[in-house]
């Protein structure tokens, strides 16, 4: 994993598995059972980080099913097909300058904490 | 340190205490905190380590000394203890109403109870609308919806982190 391995460690911690994964060129981090914020339902599902420009947006987090949180999200992806599974994602735009992978993780969880 | 000959193997003080002897030098010392009776191998511990006997932190208790015929003493948690003392009962915990709590690794002092995000972030002078609090809880940094009251009982684990992310629609 081309990733420092103190933010790799870091993000375990977050998961029960990680691995990477690489499709049409793009790496994603699979976390499988990835532990989610306060007040989701579910509280863990796995997950899908793509750390680079997907879709128009910087960064990506897409999850296995869609989360029911603190906030009504728009969920802008259904059952889009990578790594031969479906995945749910929600608009959320993180604007982060050389985040570390667990800065950019909790960024992205973080729009299960905020209402906008 | 004492050179004094170790002269039992191991010494219940309340016994002592209460029997009004002089506790010899031994090798263990059974000590009662609340309705425990746990043994410390030095005649010399610090609040800390009493408390770390029934597993309890300073952050979120003190540490309170009985003897048979004085009044009760706080220990503070880095204060050594002389368990020979005379008259040294035993000790009871209480849990504090101002309790320690860290935020980004640095120790801040609040009253126990539901407190707000920005509560919390006011501490290290930041707002909720500039950062994500995260509250480490038995796993990893999570953040902590802002309109959620937080109970704060001690030693609680908090980070932040600038706001970064926002709905795009």
């Amino acid at each position: 994993m081309g990733y420092p391995k103190e933010q790799v460690e870091e993000l375990k911690r977050y998961c029960q598995k990680l691995n990477a994964v690489t499709e049409d060129g793009v790496t994603y981090l699979y976390l499988e059972g990835l532990r989610l914020p306060t007040r989701c339902q579910p509280v863990e599902c796995d997950a899908l980080l793509c750390p680079e420009p997907k879709d128009g947006y910087p960064s990506r987090l897409y999850f296995s099913s869609q989360i029911q949180g603190a906030y009504t999200r728009n969920w802008n992806v259904s059952n889009a097909r990578i790594v031969e599974r479906n995945w749910f994602a929600f608009s959320w735009r993180v604007e982060m300058a050389n985040p570390t992978l667990p800065q950019l993780l909790i960024a992205h969880l973080s729009g299960f904490a905020k209402e906008r | 340190m004492s050179n004094e000959a170790i002269s039992e193997a191991e010494i219940d003080i309340r016994e002592m205490a209460e029997s009004g002897r002089e506790v010899p030098n031994a090798q263990v010392y059974r000590v009662r905190i609340d309705d425990r009776l746990v043994r410390v191998d030095t005649a010399h511990p610090t609040g800390e380590i009493l408390l770390s006997k029934v597993d309890k932190r300073p952050c979120a208790f003190e540490l309170i000394a009985e003897f048979v015929h004085c009044d009760n003493d706080v220990i503070e948690p880095e204060k050594i203890v002389d368990l020979r003392q005379r008259g040294l009962k035993g000790f009871i915990t209480a849990h504090k109403e101002i309790v320690t709590i860290f935020i980004n690794n640095a120790p801040y002092k609040i009253e126990r109870g539901d407190h707000t995000v920005a509560q919390i972030l006011a501490k290290v002078g930041q707002t909720p609308d500039a950062y994500v609090l995260l509250e480490e809880k038995g796993g990893p940094p999570m953040p902590v919806p802002p309109n959620q009251p937080i109970e704060i009982r001690g030693c609680e684990v908090f980070y932040s982190q600038p706001q970064s992310g926002g709905s795009s629609s």
